[in-house]
């Protein structure tokens, strides 16, 4: 009897166990696409969209993830097919702040979000928990124009060119 | 004067959450109004009660008002969840050809989490913008309360002239257990002109190449001038020197 | 005898007539006519490629700025050439003549008169050969770097036709001022 009950219990543990494990994505592949803001005289602000799609291993669908980035947790926004798992991230702050480099996204599932938010209302570091998957992406920087305009530097020579003559000239009528 | 719960209608918001809820003429019910017509339904003249049986029924209706207010507000803040869109053009200047950035960022101002929202924005015809990246159709399974969630679409704009960049449009679920869905529309943008992609460029554009051209067109006629004037002055500047000969 | 002196008279007088007027013989005139024009052509391009002009569109406007710029330009070569001629000739006065001795040193035939002669002569034509070279490359100097300072930095916002005109126009219109004013 005794040992029937903790078979019992044993089973039910290694239920638990699985039914536990059914609501997580194993194994996560993921396929992502990026892009950055390349011009700054266009845009007002530097974006990243990152298109992503999720496969797991046990074949789960219609999960829920959360990114976080920069300190900032966003849910992450469900594209496509009800159930097909993909999945679009947008992050946008001004230039000066998203310089060029190389970015770091920590995607959550609900579990490990639910364990973020507990570790942000206790003000505990929040780089200790551990992501369902991370994405990378690099940024190649804002293009806000030539450092030089090309009239000036033309003009600047024009006036040098301009300049040796009227001395030329001066000398000449002496 | 009658208090009333707003009805589940399609209406326009923007992002001024100051004039949310409060539609409720409470306040002006409390208005002492001796000269005017229109005192309470009851006729109370409130600046000065008399008889006793007037002081009761004033403190009824009191009660009663106090009740009756909080009761939609406290069922509109606490358990439902009311979502406000506000779509910005994130585009210093709008060219034909280039990048436009459409954010578009949602709020729960509302007392719970807003389920299954779905922003989609048809605002913008197949001819006339290309979506380079983001999808304009997208979803949410959850939402939580003031709390705000921010998505971004890249479009190229096909033509120039002007657009007028009208509202998109999010549909959720306000409550757990509710089965209708509640409609909403983002801000609307504006007109907005989009510049074609020749006098961007006139603007923008270093053209170094060009430049080059121009320098290397004007060195003959200033080059062979001064080579001419150069040689010339060489051969007879030399007076000095050639007294000594 | 006497019909000699008088040729020589005249040629000298020929000479110091040259010196003094501002006309310039028909090969001056078409050299500077010849610059002037390849000068007044080089910013047709910068409009086309930078300002984005039509090139068809603007056909006329570009051959009537062309002229007109062709023409003071023009009038800018040979007024500074004037005034360059005799401030060049007094510098170069004693170089040529050392020259021209030279060569002719051998020469016991020459008289120094027409030693003298051929030494005016030959100050002159240097002279007028410098004036002219310098006149063209102070003057397209000049002329580029009005033109670029007005299109591009004064007139910038504007249409670019209005731009072509105005630029063109003042800055061969500034040329020729300038020209004349200095002395």
């Amino acid at each position: 009897m005794a040992a029937t009950g903790k078979v019992l219990v044993v089973f039910a543990l290694c239920m638990f166990s699985i039914v536990a494990n059914g609501d997580m994505c194993l194994g996560p592949q993921v396929t992502s696409q990026t892009y950055t803001t390349p011009e700054a005289i266009v845009s007002t602000e530097t974006v990243f969209i990152v298109e992503f799609s999720v496969a797991c291993k046990n074949g789960l669908k219609n999960i829920n993830l959360y990114a976080e980035f920069g300190g900032k947790t966003v849910p992450a926004s469900k594209i496509g097919e009800p159930n097909g798992n993909k999945f679009q991230l947008s992050l946008s702050d001004e230039h000066k702040k998203l310089p060029s480099g190389n970015y770091q996204v920590r995607v959550f599932d609900e579990e490990g979000y639910a364990w973020l938010r507990k570790a942000q209302r206790s003000g505990e570091n929040l780089d200790n928990i551990k992501p369902l998957f991370t994405l990378d992406l690099s940024h190649s920087g804002v293009w806000s124009g030539p450092v030089l305009q090309s009239e000036f530097v033309a003009a600047m020579t024009a006036i040098f060119v301009w300049w040796s003559a009227y001395t030329a000239k001066s000398r000449l009528q002496q | 004067m009658s208090l009333r719960t707003p009805t589940r209608r399609a209406k326009a918001s923007n992002l001024d959450a100051s004039d949310v809820p409060y539609r409720y003429r409470y306040k002006a019910f409390l208005r002492p109004s001796p000269n005017s017509r229109r005192t309470s339904s009851s006729g109370y003249n409130l600046a000065c009660p008399t008889s006793q049986r007037d002081k009761m029924k004033l403190w009824i209706a009191a009660l009663l008002l106090a009740f009756a207010c909080y009761l939609p507000c406290g069922a509109e803040d606490e358990t439902e969840a009311r979502l406000l869109v506000s779509k910005n053009i994130l585009n210093q200047y709008l060219v034909e050809g280039k990048d436009l950035t459409v954010e578009y960022r949602i709020f729960n101002v509302g007392g719970s989490s807003a389920l299954d929202v779905q922003l989609k924005d048809d605002s913008f015809p197949e001819r006339d913008f290309e979506v380079v990246q983001g999808n304009l159709r997208v979803s949410w399974g959850r939402l939580a309360p003031s709390s705000n969630v921010t998505h971004a679409v890249i479009l190229r704009p096909l033509k120039s002239g002007y657009f007028n960049f009208t509202s998109a449009e999010v549909s959720y679920l306000p409550t757990e257990g509710s089965t209708e869905r509640q409609l909403g529309y983002s801000s609307s943008p504006g007109e907005g002109g989009i510049v074609p992609l020749k006098e961007f460029d006139r603007r923008f554009s270093p053209h170094v190449l060009d430049w080059l051209v121009f320098a290397i067109m004007t060195l003959p006629s200033l080059g062979i001038p001064f080579l001419l004037w150069f040689g010339s002055k060489t051969k007879y500047d030399t007076p000095k020197s050639k007294k000594g000969n | 005898m006497a019909g000699g002196n008088k040729n020589k008279l005249s040629r000298e007088e020929e000479l110091l007539l040259q010196d003094f007027s501002r006309n310039v013989s028909t090969k001056s005139s078409a050299l500077f006519y010849g610059n002037a024009l390849i000068v007044s052509a080089i910013p047709i391009w910068l409009f086309w490629r930078i300002h984005q002009m039509d090139l068809y569109q603007s056909a006329i406007i570009f051959v009537i700025g062309t002229i007109i710029s062709t023409y003071l330009v023009a009038m800018a070569y040979k007024n500074t050439k004037f005034i360059l001629k005799h401030k060049v000739a007094v510098k170069r006065e004693d170089a040529v003549a050392q020259e021209v001795m030279r060569k002719l040193s051998d020469d016991k035939k020459m008289t120094k008169k027409e030693k003298d002669e051929r030494i005016l002569w030959k100050k002159n034509e240097v002279a007028d050969y410098e004036a002219t070279t310098f006149s063209i490359f102070y003057n397209n100097a000049l002329y580029l770097v009005l033109l670029i300072v007005v299109s591009f930095y004064i007139l910038k916002s504007f249409n670019p036709a209005v731009n072509y005109v105005a630029s063109v126009g003042a800055s061969a219109g500034l040329l020729a001022l300038l020209s004349t004013g200095q002395n």
